[in-house]
């Protein structure tokens, strides 16, 4: 490898990105922009559910429950309907996603029996707002439950007995106030990343072969690795300003806890980086037209990355045979890296295993790209 | 070529055979070109000579037969060969959106020209091209001579003993042919071996030598002087009459005559002794009731010599088939 | 003009038709996409890997373990020693929870004082944490009232002691096993068919631009209405065969019951194909070369996935944001979509949202065609 005829190759390819300022501004604002979009738009962190109240009894203590709902931060009560019909349009027209039905006998049987139940209708079509609210109404429920106890035991004349003899006590490690951002936010930059380093590279042989000069490329003494070092190297820099951008960020914007060290961001991310920008290179050298290069992939890195890399989908809640098929994703061992050293302040020596699988990565694809290249027409 | 010349010889193709699947681009073709010679592939759009040119280059890998360039194999050291020759494809194939000189620097890079040299040979190109004063034009806003031009200017920075033009003046006005081949002329009495392939017929006159391929075959190898003499295969009359179309199909069938096709607004009928065609012709035609206005004996030029030449050989093929 | 348009048409679907990489592109990365997205994406907590460290080593403290061992949400990964084998399970992500029981358990709970139990949970996905302390709590509770109840009736000795108790009976509606897939795979006819037509249409007019054919057509008799009609019509054409693939999928496949009525769901697919080509149409007047259709898409079809509804709940998202997603055609079509799968419900409910899918459809065609006639002259 000659390092004249990189430099010639590097110089030429920084020209022709300074000459489309079209895309080089997009590619400069793009993760920008995603970081933005995605870090306030993705949240799992459910409050206000829209809840309507059917209180078929309308007495003291159905009140009293509502009330609880009332004022808890996981509900909004957004309509008092008394009819059943009513409920079924609030559901239907998504007026609400949670119903709390009250039965007409509910103090009655709580002064009889003792025991009586509540009604919880949910639209089940997000069934992950469903569970959780769910757990959040049973949470209040069994709150209220507690409280009559408490006060039914005290009418009786009873000692006060801890009516709940057991007490969870519970801490959180990491990401303490649980919020969904600070675990969706490190993960996101691997999203863009991977996204970008994509767009970025997929297009770059194709455009060549599609605009005539490559086969006068290809005549010249040029060899195939200093075609590609020298074409990916002004990437490569690019790819730092981006991932430079969002890292600060979802630390200094989102207010991400970061725990980590610089040298290890730097390290793991420049490795990243290579993985990206040569998968990008290895398409554009297998699919020479530019339309077809970019659907791949958009395909090839895209959705692998937002599905499979464990950035907000957990990899192991998913079938067996999925969980498989995420070592061959990329992406997931640096959603992996950048959680830890931002959540957990881990090192390189901790991330020894995704660095390996990374590095392993890298090393392949490049060696495909290099094979895969022809000094050939045919 | 004599044997002297030949041990020179900076480009040799022995049998060279090209298929892609069964069809057949190249067609057991041989020739040898020597130091500072110009060679000319001439032929119809499709006969195969920008096929041959990237095998010589080594974009194509020949399915049979050797070549050697600059005493390379170009099999075996496909690198060897590209550092020593310079190459203008069909295609123009600069950087559009690069300027005269960004591009002049990226070959010069490409090939490694020792940079106190680059300056020099940068001037020698954009004068060659005429493009002094334009070096930071961007490429796509010049006109195609011009980009052709600089496009040898590029091939030839590194100073390479061999090149090869394909099709480096098609597109392109009659003006700035001329001085692209006043240019061909110059590096070649440097000694500079070049092959050029071309469609104007007529551009066949510039050259050492010219190689006529059809469908693949080399059919025709000499110097113009020598195929315009021999190559023929009779001599050549002029024939002016009112009615082309029918006098056509008369003298094809007339004694004496080998063939006959149009010309312009005129006909050339090549016959076996021109004297007598010339007595005996316009009476055939008045006895088929056409007048023929003039019958003139002409030295046939090259286009003659091709268009007979691959007609000919079309026919053989056709018989043969 | 209808005239002239049909051949331009049929020639644009041979043309796809013939091209067996175009062929490929759009049949089978849509049903790879549905299959990952229907295995992969979920947010549901199957099992909750968990550790746990028992040092008070009695009956009680047993009782307890073992309610959660027998708990098919959570799985035991390891029974621990020591307060270090903990911190280490979690630290290294061996275990999403951590269950503590300390010495004196038993002792506090006979004498009727409060006991506790110790969870620790790595927050690093908040939302399996949260779902996994629901399970614990359920847990937990569940033996803290069988606890309760047993001691009054052994301390009381009353029989008939009556145990006061307020529960809650969960009705899901339309998806009563709370199915993720259900969830997910009909949106994914919104997404993946957005994602396709925009970008067959930008790239098929900037690829000509690109490579200089379009010049030509500019200087033929064709007018700009037939050119654009001529190019949007064989895409509006895939996208209802995507649309159709789609549902097939998700019906036969994933099972995901389909309640409602066809037609509205046509006419609102109809209603979206319009949008989406005006989208292709809109960014191809932007775009010069390919490699900056390639990244306007991008740019532009991001935010759409994300302030749609799709796969993050809208109400969730801050008032700025949501109002964005009013001007989202895909907002709208996915309550569509999702109301005449699992809802069952028609134009009575819908009218709302086919309305404001009409009016964008609209808006979008015309902004579209006005642009391209200006870069066309």
């Amino acid at each position: 490898m000659k390092l004249r005829r990189v430099k010639a190759i590097a110089a030429k390819e920084v020209l022709q990105i300074w000459r489309d300022p079209r895309s080089l501004m997009i590619a400069l604002l793009l993760p920008f922009t995603q970081m933005f979009l995605f870090g306030y738009g993705v949240n799992l962190d459910l409050k206000h559910i829209p809840t309507c109240t059917f209180d078929r009894e309308g007495s003291q203590q159905s009140q009293d429950l509502f009330k609880r709902f009332q004022a808890s931060n996981y509900f909004a009560i957004t309509r008092n309907v008394d009819s059943y019909g009513a409920l079924v349009a609030a559901i239907d027209r998504a007026d609400c996603k949670i119903a709390v039905v009250v039965p007409p006998d509910f103090s009655e049987r709580l002064n009889d029996v003792g025991t009586t139940s509540v009604q919880a209708i949910l639209d089940a079509t997000d069934d992950n707002t469903a569970n959780i609210a769910i757990g959040y109404a049973t949470a209040v429920v069994q709150g209220y439950s507690s409280d009559v106890q408490l006060a039914w035991l005290d009418r009786q004349g009873e000692t006060l007995q801890q009516v709940q003899p057991l007490v969870v006590q519970s801490r959180v490690w990491f990401n303490e106030d649980l919020e969904s951002r600070n675990f969706i936010i490190p993960g996101l930059v691997a999203v863009i990343m991977a996204l970008v380093g994509a767009q970025l590279t997929s297009l770059t042989i194709a455009r060549e072969w599609e605009r005539g000069t490559m086969e006068l490329l290809i005549s010249t003494p040029v060899r195939k690795s200093e075609v590609m070092v020298g074409k990916l190297a002004p990437y490569l820099v690019l790819g730092w300003i981006d991932a430079a951008f969002c890292l600060a960020m979802a630390g200094l914007w989102f207010g991400v806890p970061f725990r980590g060290t610089l040298l290890t961001l730097f390290v793991t991310t420049t490795l990243f980086l290579a993985v990206v920008l040569s998968i990008g290179y290895l398409l554009s050298v297998l699919i020479p037209n530019q339309a077809g290069a970019s659907q791949v992939a958009l395909l090839v890195t895209m959705i692998p990355t937002v599905l499979l890399s464990g950035y907000v989908f957990p990899i192991d809640q998913m079938p067996w045979f999925i969980q498989q098929i995420t070592y061959l994703i990329y992406s997931r061992y640096y959603v992996t890296i950048i959680k830890a050293v931002f959540l957990k302040g881990s090192g390189i020596p901790e991330l020894a295993l995704p660095i390996l699988f990374l590095t392993i990565y890298a090393t392949a694809v490049v060696v495909l790209a290099l094979r895969a290249f022809r000094k050939r027409l045919d | 070529m004599n044997a002297d010349q030949a041990a020179e010889a900076q480009v040799v193709a022995e049998n060279l055979v090209k298929r892609f699947g069964s069809f057949v681009a190249v067609d057991n073709v041989s020739f040898r070109i020597a130091r500072g010679e110009i060679m000319g592939f001439l032929g119809p759009n499709g006969a195969g000579k920008s096929t041959i040119i990237r095998v010589l280059c080594g974009l194509l890998r020949p399915s049979a037969g050797r070549a050697i360039v600059a005493g390379i194999d170009v099999t075996r050291d496909p690198e060897g060969v590209r550092e020593r020759i310079g190459y203008m494809s069909q295609k123009f194939s600069l950087y559009r959106d690069l300027t005269v000189e960004e591009n002049l620097k990226f070959f010069g890079g490409i090939y490694r020209v020792p940079r106190a040299e680059l300056r020099e040979r940068m001037r020698f190109a954009i004068d060659m091209a005429g493009l002094a004063g334009r070096e930071h034009a961007i490429v796509a806003t010049l006109a195609g001579g011009w980009q052709q031009r600089l496009a040898l200017g590029c091939a030839v920075l590194h100073r390479p003993p061999i090149l090869f033009l394909d099709e480096p003046t098609s597109g392109v006005e009659p003006a700035s042919r001329r001085r692209f081949w006043e240019l061909i002329h110059t590096l070649a009495a440097d000694g500079v071996s070049i092959l050029v392939s071309t469609h104007y017929m007529d551009e066949a006159e510039y050259c050492d030598r010219a190689a006529l391929i059809n469908q693949g075959r080399l059919i025709a190898l000499d110097s113009p002087a020598a195929l315009r003499r021999t190559a023929l295969g009779g001599e050549l009359l002029l024939v002016e009459c009112d009615a082309l179309g029918p006098a056509l199909d008369a003298l094809t069938q007339a004694p004496g005559v080998i063939d006959c096709s149009v010309f312009g607004s005129a006909l050339h009928v090549l016959v076996a002794d021109a004297e007598q065609g010339r007595r005996e012709l316009p009476a055939f035609l008045a006895s088929r009731g056409l007048s023929a206005s003039r019958v003139e004996r002409i030295a046939p030029s090259l286009e003659d010599v091709f268009v007979q030449l691959i007609a000919a050989d079309t026919t053989k093929r056709r018989e043969a088939a | 003009m209808l005239a002239r348009i049909i051949p331009i048409v049929v020639k644009e679907l041979i043309e796809l038709w013939r091209d067996k990489w175009a062929r490929f592109r759009l049949i089978v990365p849509t049903i790879l996409q549905m299959l990952l997205f229907g295995y992969a994406a979920t947010y549901e907590v199957y099992h909750v890997s968990t550790a746990v460290l028992d040092l008070d080593h009695s009956q009680e403290s047993r009782e307890l373990i073992a309610r959660f061992t027998s708990s098919d949400r959570l799985h035991i990964v390891k029974i621990a020693r020591s307060q270090a084998d903990i911190d280490d399970a979690i630290d290294r992500s061996d275990a999403a929870v951590a269950l503590v029981v300390h010495p004196g358990f038993a002792e506090l709970l006979r004498k009727g004082r409060e006991a506790p139990l110790q969870v620790i949970v790595d927050g690093t996905n908040s939302n399996t944490a949260l779902i996994a302390l629901g399970y614990v709590n359920t847990i937990a509770t569940g033996f803290a009232q069988d606890y309760a109840t047993d001691l009054m009736e052994r301390t009381q000795g009353v029989k008939g002691m009556r145990q006061v108790q307020v529960t809650l009976e969960q009705r899901p509606w339309f998806n009563p096993d709370l199915n993720g897939r259900w969830f997910f795979v009909p949106g994914l006819i919104g997404t993946l068919t957005l994602v396709i037509i925009v970008n067959l249409t930008a790239f098929a007019i900037v690829r000509e631009r690109e490579v200089g054919t379009l010049e030509q057509i500019m200087v033929s008799p064709i007018r700009p209405a037939e050119f654009i009609l001529g190019k949007t019509v064989p895409f509006f054409l895939v996208g209802l065969g995507e649309v159709a693939l789609i549902v097939a999928v998700g019906v036969l496949w994933f099972q995901v019951p389909f309640a409602g009525n066809p037609l509205v769901l046509l006419f609102g697919t109809t209603l979206y194909l319009l949008s989406t080509l005006a989208l292709g149409l809109l960014i191809s007047t932007l775009c010069t070369t390919q490699q900056q259709a390639f990244s306007t898409n991008f740019f532009v079809l991001n935010p759409f996935f994300i302030l749609s509804g799709f796969s993050f709940p809208i109400s969730s998202m801050p008032d700025v944001l949501q109002w964005l997603t009013r001007i989202n055609p895909l907002r709208y079509y996915l309550v569509v979509i999702r109301g005449t799968f699992l809802k069952g419900v028609g134009l009575d409910v819908l009218w709302p949202d086919l309305t404001a899918l009409g009016v964008i459809a609209a808006v979008l065609m015309t902004m579209s065609i006005l642009r391209f006639r200006k870069t066309l002259e």
